[in-house]
């Protein structure tokens, strides 16, 4: 039990990392690689403004997702919108986005420097409760509610807002939405804000499980993202959060039973067995080609 | 001075070599992340083998180093590519990534490569080696961009399905680019072990993977020197910063990221876009004495495709029911039809880009089935353009047709690396045969210009010329005429007419009833899969049924001018009869105008 509760703590805060990541990959088609530095300069952010503020966890989480929206914003102005309708766009993106998280990474190493930094001990509650046998910290319960609930409202609003419409048809064909009078721009520019706001707080949410934070935590996460998306089903949202978890518990009982060090064989390891097996992914659909 | 930077001298080298393996796979258009993965496993391996004397007393043992981490590449990038080849885009740079992980895990894991802590190599690389190395490497790219591989290289990259039916094997080319590329990572991988003396896999990981990639893509990948600019660019880049007395840890991440979104945003090529260089292929060669030899084609009458009953259905909708059809070598057979009637499905069923559901259908000799796989039917020698036009749009129109030619041209590559002279003569041979076709349907003064900035029209006619260059038995048009005004189009009637005399059988899909009328010698009609008629024009023109498919049908545009055509047609019979007369009797003198291989 206490297994699967840690890996369910783990995989909510990789899913909610991974859903903003694929919520650009589904909508927009482009694999954005500075979410990894928007999910550090969250976590160091965030550590920041509790460690000068002492600001509670429930005016934290939404500072930092309307600091990660702004980025999501400068983001897409920057590194993706200059490039609409070059047709290498796919790897420029890439590239650019790239160059844009490095810029991310050096600013944090300037303002904070290269160690790692943590949350003031006394911050917050420290009260461990006891769940089906297994103790747990309030904290983590905490995280996952935030998490979960963070999800659930995305889905929601991709699903049944406005907004959400307008994205889904982006992402069936951008052209024709901009024939129809959708402002393509602004929608991208949301996409991004929203999914850069939960990459933001996935960083504070990982930073308080973990309580430590360095210039280098959004690699490995990315890395785990990646697989996370590709077993959810590219662009797939439910996928997104049911990948998450299943690599969550996946690692949680790997290093219990096979040893940390061949921890992340097992994230790999699944990605591609999923590649080969089943390329949408298990929620995803699979596109057809066109002659 | 050299001895202060002879360090960096290498690593731009060895980087640049790095780079030249994302190279030889971003030129095929496939986005692979495994080249450091598999870098490692050839240092690491290579450690296993190398001797400390020379072998035999005469084999230095950075040669036996480098001979066997290249081997390692190229058998760990096959085995890895059979699962994988088959991803496109962003899941083959995932997979790849993955794969890349998995062996800096495995590795961390084995004893015998010390783990994390590491493992020592001796000193065998130095500037000269690491310099020869590129050379060779960079030689390679070269006399490979412009081969008859390269240009397949280049074709998959801009459009796979168009490729496969110029008679390419897309997945072997595939392949071929990323076994190529998993030799150049071996051998940067055992020449940077031996060169910097210490490696432990985790200086193998996806930011090293990532670095590469960056120096290729900011070298740019339209030019063989790209990656060597590249390397030197953001090798170079830290150390003037040094030299400039910049020394905040911050301030180099910063300036570099700057600059690599610079070069990203603005230079689309990348640093080698802004090189000015000497087009190869842009100049015709129209002197027909330097026309390759080409084999005849079948003699006319000759049966080159029967359909027996072939049908598509798609879940229960059926597109295509039970279709009879024969064309023979030398025909034009029309197909026409309401939007709608299943006619490119026919077409693609014949082409074997769609597997039939129902019936059986033999093609120049070979069965479609589920299995057949259209670059063999474009190999017997099948050609085909498509409705939505498909070329290779950022390469030039001659350049196009040199791809249409894959199949009647021999590989050069390994010739152009010996610069034999044969070499330079089957080259010109298939720039000749590719000028013919240009000449032919009207495009010789615009050879140079990239396709995709041609006007609707031209882009059709190159469309047939790159058909045309693989020396079809049979030529599927689809659409030919899309978009042409009346005189192109009648030009174009005269074309179809003119290939039809050499021997080709021609299946034409067209919406312009009027120009089919006079240019086939025998058409069908489809509405909702089903064939309602099929005959001489006269007959068609005349059938009742046929102007009530068009009449009947949703009323598009096209549909509706078919119809009333169709109507016009049975009052003016007659006249219909003397234009398609007075047309045939047209051709002969228009063939001779037209082209220049008749000539031979």
């Amino acid at each position: 039990m206490q297994l699967f509760l840690d890996g369910i703590f783990l995989g909510s805060i990789y899913a909610l990392f991974a859903i903003g990541f694929t919520l650009v990959f589904g909508i927009l088609d482009r694999l954005n690689l500075a979410h990894a530095a928007v999910f550090t300069a969250g976590a160091l952010v965030g550590i920041e403004i509790v460690t000068r503020f002492g600001v509670p966890i429930w005016l934290l989480i939404p500072i930092v997702l309307v600091f990660g929206a702004v980025l999501g914003i400068l983001i897409e102005r920057i590194a993706f919108r200059p490039l609409a309708g070059r047709h290498d766009a796919h790897f420029a993106g890439l590239i650019s986005s790239i160059a844009f998280g490095a810029i991310i990474l050096s600013l944090m190493q300037a303002l904070y420097g290269a160690d790692t930094r943590r949350f003031p001990t006394d911050a917050f509650t420290r009260v461990r409760v006891e769940i089906l046998g297994a103790t747990v910290s309030l904290l983590q319960v905490i995280i996952l509610v935030i998490s979960v609930s963070l999800m659930i409202v995305l889905t929601w609003l991709v699903a049944k807002s406005k907004l959400g419409r307008g994205m889904r048809t982006i992402a069936e064909n951008p052209h024709a939405a901009a024939v129809l009078g959708l402002n393509v721009g602004r929608i991208s520019s949301t996409t991004f804000a929203l999914s850069s706001a939960l990459g933001a707080v996935a960083g504070v949410l990982f930073t308080l499980n973990v309580n430590a934070a360095s210039l280098g935590i959004g690699h490995a996460v990315e890395l785990k993202a990646l697989a996370v998306i590709i077993v959810g089903g590219m662009g797939s949202l439910p996928g997104a959060l049911i990948g998450g978890l299943i690599l969550g518990l996946a690692e949680v009982l790997a290093v219990n039973y096979i040893g940390s060090s061949w921890r992340d064989m097992v994230a790999f390891g699944l990605l591609f067995l999923i590649l080969i097996l089943r390329p949408q992914g298990l929620f995803g659909a699979r596109k057809t080609r066109e002659v | 001075m050299l001895v202060e930077y002879s360090s960096l001298i290498t690593l731009i080298a060895l980087t640049a070599i790095l780079a030249f393996s994302f190279y030889a796979v971003l030129i095929a258009g496939q986005l692979s992340l495994a080249q450091v993965g598999l870098a490692s496993l050839a240092a690491f391996t290579a450690s296993l083998v190398v001797p400390d004397e020379p072998l035999f007393g005469f084999i230095p043992p950075l040669v036996i180093g480098i001979v066997f981490g290249m081997c390692v590449g190229v058998i760990a990038a096959f085995i890895l590519g059979l699962p994988v080849i088959r991803l496109r885009g962003v899941f083959l740079a995932i997979a790849t990534l993955a794969f890349g992980e998995m062996v800096r895990i495995f590795l961390i894991n084995q004893t015998w490569t010390n783990g994390a802590q590491g493992m020592s190599f001796p000193k065998l690389v130095g500037i000269g080696t690491a310099w020869i190395a590129l050379a060779v490497v960079a030689f390679w790219f070269w006399r490979l961009s412009g081969s008859r591989m390269g240009r397949a290289f280049a074709a998959i990259r801009e459009d796979e399905l168009a490729a496969t039916t110029m008679g390419i094997d897309v997945p072997r080319y595939r392949m071929a680019s990323f076994v190529i590329a998993g030799a150049v990572a071996g051998l940067y991988g055992v020449l940077l072990a031996y060169f910097s003396r210490f490696a432990d896999p985790n200086e193998f990981s996806f930011t090293a993977a990532i670095d590469g990639l960056v120096t290729a893509v900011v070298g740019g990948v339209t030019f063989f020197i790209g990656p060597v600019l590249g390397s030197v660019f953001l090798s170079v880049l830290p150390e003037l910063q040094r030299v400039l007395g910049i020394n905040a840890g911050w301030i180099r991440p910063t300036i570099s990221g700057v600059l690599l979104l610079v070069v990203i945003l603005f230079l689309p090529g990348g640093l080698s876009g802004l090189i000015p260089r000497r087009k190869s292929a842009k100049r015709l060669i129209s002197d027909p004495a330097e026309l390759p030899a080409l084999p005849d084609l079948l003699e006319f009458g000759t049966e080159l495709v029967r359909l027996q009953s072939l049908g598509k259905s798609y879940g229960g909708v059926h597109a295509v029911r039970s279709v009879d059809l024969t064309v023979n070598a030398g025909e034009i057979l029309g197909l026409i039809g309401p939007n709608g009637a299943g006619k490119t499905t026919l077409v693609n069923m014949v082409t074997a880009l769609t597997a039939p559901s129902t019936g059986t259908g033999t093609v120049l000799g070979i069965n479609l089935t589920g299995n057949t796989k259209a670059h063999r039917l474009a190999q017997a020698g099948v050609a085909r353009t498509f409705q939505q036009i498909k070329l290779f749009n950022r390469l030039s129109a001659l350049e196009n047709v040199l791809v249409g030619g894959y199949r009647i041209t021999r590989d050069t590559l390994l010739r152009r690396l010996l610069f034999l002279p044969s070499a330079r003569r089957w080259e010109r041979e298939a720039v000749a045969m590719a000028s013919a076709q240009l000449i032919r349907v009207g495009l010789g003064d615009k050879a140079a210009n990239a396709a995709g900035d041609l006007s609707y029209g031209d882009q059709r006619r190159l469309e047939i010329a790159r058909a045309l260059a693989s020396h079809p038995s049979l030529l599927v048009l689809d659409e030919p005429a899309a978009g042409m005004n009346h005189v192109e189009a009648a030009r174009l009637s005269e074309l179809i007419r003119s290939l039809a005399a050499d021997g080709i059988a021609v299946l034409v899909i067209e919406h312009n009833v009027r120009m089919m009328l006079a240019t086939c010698d025998r058409i069908m009609v489809l509405n909702f899969g089903e064939v309602i008629a099929s005959g001489k024009p006269a007959e068609i023109a005349r059938d009742p049924r046929v102007l009530e498919a068009y009449l009947g049908s949703s009323g598009s545009d096209e549909d509706a001018e078919a119809a009333s055509v169709l109507a016009a047609e049975d009052l003016a019979e007659t006249t219909a009869q003397s234009v398609r007369d007075h047309d045939r009797s047209q051709t002969p003198g228009a063939t001779d105008a037209t082209e220049p291989e008749d000539n031979r």
